[in-house]
């Protein structure tokens, strides 16, 4: 791939990206689900675990806006081709020379990034109405551990979008995978708590790694804790953006070979 | 006494029909999803974040909040989409074009889901017992149902009172989210009210569910019926107040429908 083609390429993301945000930002289940929904959940937080004391705050507001990233990644990145389906632009969108997969990581690029809002809101949340002194222990590794998660949730929503729309099945049980992630992950409380079973499946989503690496460099924790969660979100996104491409690739033949791209 | 029987009539028909008409896409599996994990995996969250607050002598407490909690999927949810299908379906034309007595039109939509929300509380009720340990061999039995029936009695009438602002606003899935999770906070399902605000204490109690939460915890530990028979009374008094306010604006939007001749947009 050459220079000129990367360009055309990053040009066609950033646009999609663009476009997206701006369909985005007046939709009111999109606000409620990055908005309004992690605020609840921070409020609830910070009522229930206000005993924890002032360090558990920080906690409170980082685990609470990855509950927002996933609702947004689970029902706005998850739902990124689907919505194309409903709306009639699906097919309109395949027939276009930029490839579907670039489009499909502008729209998560958008929708990621606006659910960062959810995190901002916890964080003004607990300033502001709570009066908390709330400051992030490792800024520089908060910085560097946010911007890998915003590619490990980018790369995961590229598994999730095909997946529902070859599966509507699979689709089906979207409303009841919210919380099992909030659970698995560790947002809002230790894995520990869980029963002994189940932590080898947070191991294998990168939300969880993303909680990691999120809560060690917010709240300060061992550094070669934080460079080995930063090296598992990197090899889950390297892992998905490969899948990603086969289920692409095999939902575009499946589709124009049926000729039922726009049906469910 | 054929007028009775009529109305009876319309009220079960009406009652069938539009739980049937909301759930003739639904897939054994989506009623699984929805309906069994859905609440499960809520009441697992809420319990595990309990106990990191609390400590796990505590996971009574959120378990059995959460569970009574789960009255509100269906009488949120499943009430509105039952009241604002008509509008989305184009049949509150012809609903209002009927001579059928509007009362029993109304309150025939939430009927099932009370029974529905009923089985979403005990199944909770059963993982919590199953997975989380609770204990009801101190229960009495026959009162802790009746708690559940007044409970989600009262939060379908709020269902039904959504259901009306669903037949004026297109963003109806908005408002129901929102009230949804601010039950989680206010009906002190997971936080006491004790511990609440004062303005927040005055909201819970303003608010189905409340009571009826407490009232379970009560009988679950022990306590008598005729303990908590004035939570109870509170609960069923919620509901009459939100049944009956959501009925007035059903009979104020099908005048004001009929008037402005906007019957699909109100």
């Amino acid at each position: 791939m050459n220079t000129a083609t990367l360009r055309q390429n990053a040009r066609a993301v950033l646009a999609v990206a663009e476009m997206s945000f701006r369909q985005n930002v007046m939709d009111l289940f999109i606000i409620f689900t990055v908005l309004i929904q992690p605020l609840l959940v921070a409020l609830l937080a910070l009522w229930m675990l206000a005993d924890k004391g002032p360090d558990y705050i920080i906690f409170v507001v980082v685990g609470s806006g990855m509950t927002g990233l996933w609702s947004g990644l689970l029902f706005i990145c998850g739902n990124s081709i689907n919505a194309e389906r409903w709306s009639g632009t699906l097919e309109t969108m395949v027939g276009v020379p930029t490839p579907l997969a670039l489009i499909v990581i502008g729209k998560n690029l958008a929708n990621v990034g606006q659910s960062l809002v959810s995190m901002a809101s916890s964080y003004l949340l607990a300033v502001l109405i709570f009066g908390y002194d709330v400051h992030i222990a490792m800024p520089l590794h908060f910085i560097v551990s946010l911007a890998l998660t915003v590619v490990a949730f980018i790369s995961f929503g590229m598994i999730i979008a095909p997946v529902f729309v070859m599966n509507p099945g699979v689709q089906q049980f979207q409303n009841a995978m919210e919380f099992p992630v909030f659970i698995l992950s560790g947002f809002l409380f230790p894995i520990a708590l869980l029963p002994g079973w189940s932590t080898p499946l947070s191991y294998l989503l990168p939300t969880y790694w993303a909680a990691q690496a999120m809560h060690l460099s917010s709240s300060g924790g061992a550094a070669g804790e934080i460079f080995f969660a930063w090296g598992m979100m990197l090899a889950f996104s390297l892992v998905y953006l490969f899948i990603a491409s086969i289920l692409f690739r095999v939902m575009l033949v499946k589709a124009r070979t049926d000729a039922t791209l726009d049906m469910e | 006494m054929k007028a009775l029987s009529n109305n009876l009539r319309l009220f079960w028909q009406g009652t069938v029909l539009s739980y049937i008409g909301m759930f003739h896409w639904l897939r054994p599996q989506t009623y699984l999803a929805s309906k069994i994990l859905m609440p499960l995996s809520q009441l697992l969250f809420f319990t595990f974040l309990g106990i990191s607050a609390t400590g796990a002598d505590s996971a009574d407490f959120y378990v059995i909040g959460n569970a009574i909690q789960i009255a509100a999927v269906s009488g949120i949810y499943g009430v509105t989409m039952s009241i604002g299908g008509d509008r989305w379906n184009g049949t509150l034309p012809y609903l209002f074009g009927t001579p059928a007595n509007r009362m029993m039109l109304f309150f025939g939509r939430a009927f099932i889901h009370v029974i529905d929300g009923m089985l979403g509380v005990l199944i909770a009720l059963m993982w919590g017992v199953v997975l989380l340990g609770l204990d009801l061999s101190h229960t009495d039995l026959p009162a802790l149902l009746l708690t559940i029936l007044i409970t989600t009695i009262s939060t379908s009438a709020l269902g039904l009172l959504m259901g009306c602002i669903s037949l004026i606003t297109t963003n109806v899935m908005f408002v129901n989210n929102t009230v949804y999770f601010s039950l989680l906070i206010f009906s002190g399902a997971n936080i006491p009210i004790a511990n609440l605000p004062a303005w927040v204490r005055a909201i819970s109690y303003g608010l189905p569910l409340t009571r009826g939460v407490a009232a379970a915890r009560a009988i679950i530990s022990g306590m008598e019926l005729a303990q908590v028979a004035p939570l109870l009374l509170g609960e069923m008094g919620i509901a009459l107040l939100y049944g009956f306010a959501g009925y007035w604006l059903f009979r104020i939007f099908e005048q004001v429908a009929k008037r402005r001749g906007s019957l699909e947009t109100v």
